[in-house]
């Protein structure tokens, strides 16, 4: 605390951004190192949840709100102005032997629902599908969740794993497995193991389309301001949307950049 | 020893005596300490567990916590039933494959071995009862989970892949336990065996072994002791599915896991089921303890 004290002295401006835990490593590390380049400024993140965030951002008690969420209908007239500042896509990925390469999100519900269990209902081999499901303290769970599976429940029998890494690693040698991860892990980087990336409505995943928002599981990573933002939290997202945080921070932590100019 | 004594009542008797009284004193207070904070901790520990479990017996009711069989925080619903029974499965798979082995070790080490040879593999089999279970883990997970996964043209989580990775963690325990007991058996026994005219697996088998009986069962329970308590290696393999398996190459959650992989987000209710699944291993331990001292006794 004193620590604290004595090392604030001097600053002149101090902001606080709470919200998203999706959201959470991208604003802390933009925080970092725009506190570098601006010793008298203060960032202070938090990572709540985006309800708690839009909450927050809505009362005054943060000056930005983070959202892996678009806002609700009852949220609209709390008049927050909406930045994005980066995309998400969630892949679905088998392995590079399965001949089926195109699903619509219905299958897919069905599929991981578990009222599908057989590749050979969706074109494929005949062959128990195995599913590969994320734990439910995952965000990209929560958002294949809210996208993909609606109010249906997941089937209970899936083999639950506590990360993206082991996802990806078990779906590519298993024949008849499917799992789901973000798109930018689909890529290999630290190993040549592949995996295949389905096509969902018969759009491929990339970049682009999860940008465009053809690819219907995708998401925005959002900053809310109440109005527009201004002083220290414009310099401070427009910091997040410059090209060291959307070409490093936000690719690093496998999300895609949003386009250029992508403030509105 | 009683030149000693000699000395001690010859001059500087009192002087030493008592110092050594205070230290001895001192010591005996110090010891007491140590059970005490240790007694202490463990009463604290069930105190805080029992307390914080709660809420399931008030609010959730008892009957639907141990036999519901749905397992969805999501929902509310927290039956551990599948996970009662997946923890059974896995490690009574676990013994009834590691104990045939153990056993075996331990005769070979303790009828069988020259002592040159009791001499490497006795370390060997103490080092891998050392060995942390997250190393158990990561070898199943990277290693046998694959293996598993191509012959039974599953993804190789389950039961299966479990027994195999705790029967390798339990062994040594149970092993140098049994080996124990096997050597405390009186040479005598195997001397009036073989002067009988037996032959050295009719000793071992109709003597040896039966006469060590209830340290061997001491062991094994041990054993499930460790396997029944056991995690992070179960955590990497087992899948964790918190249903009723359907096969043993079927992803399958036990309690241990279930607690692991719910800890760090659990809150309110959820958070209060987990503690009374904590309060259900710390029964079941406690169950197993106190028939290790049961038999114990009986063998007395």
């Amino acid at each position: 605390m004193m620590g604290g004290c004595t090392r604030s002295q001097g600053r002149t401006d101090q902001i606080t951004v709470s919200g998203s835990t999706t959201i959470l490593p991208i604003a802390e590390q933009a925080a970092e190192l725009f506190s570098e380049k601006n010793p008298t400024a203060s960032v202070l993140v938090s990572g709540l949840g985006s309800s708690a965030g839009i909450e927050a951002v809505s009362a005054g008690t943060a000056q930005i709100g983070t959202s892996s969420r678009d806002l609700k209908e009852e949220e609209m007239p709390l008049g927050l102005f909406d930045t994005p500042i980066a995309y998400d896509g969630i892949a679905v990925i088998v392995s590079p032997e399965n001949p089926v390469s195109d699903l619509t999100v219905e299958q897919l519900q069905n599929v991981f629902a578990g009222v599908i269990t057989n590749w050979s209902e969706l074109g494929g081999e005949d062959r128990r599908i195995e599913l590969v499901n994320r734990d439910e303290a995952s965000g990209t769970r929560e958002a294949f969740k809210k996208i993909v599976m609606g109010d249906v429940p997941f089937d209970p029998r899936a083999a639950v794993l506590p990360g993206t890494g082991q996802v990806r690693d078990v779906v590519a040698r298993a024949p008849g497995a499917v799992g789901y991860i973000s798109l930018g892990f689909v890529e290999p980087r630290f190993t040549n193991v592949t995996v295949k990336a389905l096509q969902v409505d018969g759009v491929t995943p990339s970049e682009k389309t999860v940008g465009d928002q053809t690819y219907p599981i995708g998401r925005r990573l959002h900053f809310l301001t109440k109005g527009k933002p201004s002083g220290l939290a414009k310099a401070y997202i427009d910091f997040v949307l410059s090209d060291t945080i959307q070409q490093g921070v936000v690719v690093d932590a496998g999300f895609i950049p949003v386009a250029e100019g992508g403030a509105q | 020893m009683s030149e000693n004594n000699e000395h001690h009542s010859a001059g500087t008797l009192q002087l030493v005596s008592r110092s050594t009284y205070m230290k001895e004193n001192l010591l005996k207070a110090v010891f007491f300490m140590c059970a005490f904070v240790f007694v202490l901790a463990v009463a604290l520990i069930f105190i805080f567990v029992g307390w914080k479990a709660m809420p399931i017996v008030t609010e959730y009711g008892l009957g639907k916590f141990i036999t519901g069989t749905v397992w969805s925080s999501s929902t509310g619903q927290f039956g551990i039933l599948p996970l009662i029974v997946g923890s059974f499965i896995v490690t009574l798979g676990a013994l009834a494959l590691g104990t045939p082995l153990a056993v075996g070790t331990a005769v070979f080490l303790s009828d069988v071995a020259s002592p040159k040879v009791r001499s490497f593999v006795r370390p060997a089999v103490e080092l891998l009862a050392g060995v942390p279970s997250v190393v158990y883990g990561f070898f199943g997970i990277i290693l046998l989970r694959a293996i598993v996964a191509e012959f039974s043209g599953t993804l190789g989580f389950g039961a299966f892949t479990a027994w195999i990775v705790l029967a390798i963690m339990i062994v040594p325990t149970i092993a140098v336990l049994s080996e124990d007991a096997l050597r405390s058996i009186p040479e005598g026994i195997r001397e009036a065996s073989y002067a009988m005219g037996a032959t050295q697996w009719q000793t071992i088998y109709k003597v040896v072994v039966p006469a060590a009986k209830i340290g061997i069962i001491d062991a094994i329970i041990l054993g499930m002791g460790r396997a029944i308590g056991e995690s992070m290696a179960v955590l990497m393999v087992v899948g964790n599915a918190p249903v009723f398996p359907a096969g043993i190459f079927a992803p399958l959650s036990t309690m241990t896991t279930q607690i692991v992989m719910d800890m760090p987000y659990a809150v309110g209710l959820h958070r209060t089921a987990l503690f009374a699944m904590a309060a259900m291993l710390f029964i079941f331990s406690m169950f197993l303890v106190a028939t290790v001292r049961l038999l114990s006794r009986l063998r007395d």
